[in-house]
């Protein structure tokens, strides 16, 4: 072939394209694959829980301070605030932001693990635990789950025991500071056991349920239960 | 037959001649026009949300720390209103909220400042949406009205219909009887190694 063959030149830029393009999707497929180490991480892997399980849950990596993640916001306004907690219940009721606040606090330093592979450990939050918030609400021996109901009808379901555990909470303050809008202001759930995304931001009710009820992301092939020590990630 | 008209072809011999390639690439084509506008959508809101965890694709956070000399006035309106004005801001908060004995909360619509009224720290938080990738999320993700679902299922049976046709648009060694059979069987089988390696669901 004629190396001034216009097909020729046509065939060789083809080429170089290709082989640029394989090069590039090489690159990228092994940077996805290098993870830096860090302190943080190595130091948690060390160590162990009370249960006996590693404090960090398999595949996850430590950060300092919780990312947003998204979601639809709801009205992060405090005068507006409304909790529900209702279902199987003998005395269902309303709390505004204030008379959540005059209920028994709690404080708690707490490991959360994100689905994402992150986790922020020993974040200080502070709220009413829902094993308070269920007694007021007088259980019926029917309730078996918890659903959290948060703004624009997200949902995301835990068994009532579960939800029992002293960690598990309504959290309005972080770190000593109010929640921020992008992690659920006013008032979020707190769910430490399980993938963050069962820890509701922007929580609007509480619902107990006499049978289970996947929620948003349960929904939409998220494992129901999202257990971070099985790496219970997907359904 | 008169000079200049053609006699008219038998059945068999316009079963012979068609060819249902152009008739392909046309269709091809102009799918694939259609398709272009939701694919920009889905595309990048996909990029967006696949690395969710090293950004937020919704909004832009806001987190900054003010200190405004004391006193305050007793009221809340008033020490909202005085804080505001330390603070050099404008705009009048939707609301004022006594968080507590020490913690005075100005609403607005984007953003929060948290005045701690004994010390003079403000912290302001909030957040502003990126429009358009929001949007894009926001239809991605399906969390609009239900009847995106049928917009998103034809956009899904399009994206098949560009597959496959694009399959056989080509005729010979540069179609699926040569490089297209070889580079589709390479596009195939990303999933199948992928799942294989990494022990699948």
């Amino acid at each position: 072939m004629n190396r001034f063959n216009p097909e020729f030149e046509q065939a060789l830029a083809r080429r170089r394209f290709i082989q640029a393009a394989a090069g590039g999707t090489v690159i990228m497929a092994l940077g996805s694959f290098y993870v830096l180490s860090d302190d943080l991480t190595r130091e948690a892997k060390a160590q162990t829980r009370g249960d006996g399980r590693p404090r960090l849950p398999p595949g996850q990596r430590v950060i300092q301070a919780l990312k947003p993640m998204g979601g639809e916001p709801g009205d992060p306004s405090p005068g507006n605030y409304r909790l529900r907690v209702h279902g199987e219940v003998d005395a269902p009721f309303e709390l505004g932001f204030a008379e959540l606040l005059a209920l028994p606090q709690t404080e708690q330093a707490l490991d959360v693990h994100c689905v994402t592979t992150w986790s922020v450990l020993g974040a200080k939050w502070q709220g009413v635990r829902v094993a308070e918030l269920a007694e007021r609400a007088k259980l019926k021996k029917s309730a078996r789950y918890v659903i959290f109901e948060a703004a624009h009808g997200y949902t995301s379901n835990i068994s009532l025991r579960d939800a029992l555990k002293p960690t598990v909470m309504v959290a309005h303050r972080l770190n000593g500071a109010p929640l921020a809008r992008a992690h659920g202001a006013p008032v979020r759930a707190v769910v430490p056991e399980f993938y963050f995304w069962k820890s509701a931001k922007w929580l609007t009710g509480i619902r107990f349920s006499n049978h289970d009820e996947p929620g948003y992301w349960e929904t939409r092939g998220y494992s129901n239960h999202a257990d971070p020590w099985k790496e219970e990630r997907y359904a | 037959m008169p000079d200049g008209v053609a006699e008219p072809r038998t059945l068999a011999e316009r079963r012979r001649k068609f060819n249902f390639r152009p008739w392909l690439r046309a269709l091809h084509r102009d799918v694939g026009y259609l398709a272009v506008g939701l694919t920009v959508v889905y595309a990048t809101s996909g990029l967006a949300v696949n690395h969710l965890k090293d950004w937020d694709p919704n909004f832009a956070q806001v987190s900054r720390t003010h200190r405004i000399a004391l006193p305050l006035p007793s009221d809340d309106d008033a020490a909202g209103k005085s804080a505001l004005q330390k603070l050099g801001v404008q705009e009048a908060p939707r609301e004022v909220y006594r968080a507590s004995d020490t913690q005075l909360d100005l609403v607005f619509d984007q953003r929060t400042f948290h005045v701690d009224t004994t010390t003079g720290v403000v912290h302001e938080e909030g957040q502003a949406a990126r429009p358009v990738l929001r949007a894009a999320n926001w239809l991605h993700l399906n969390r609009g009205k239900k009847a995106w679902t049928y917009v998103a299922d034809f956009y899904a049976v399009f994206l098949l219909f560009l597959a496959f046709s694009g399959l056989f648009m080509i005729p010979g060694r540069k179609g699926l009887l040569g490089r297209g059979a070889l580079i589709a069987l390479v596009g195939a089988a990303i999933p199948i190694v992928y799942v294989v390696l990494s022990g699948g669901p």
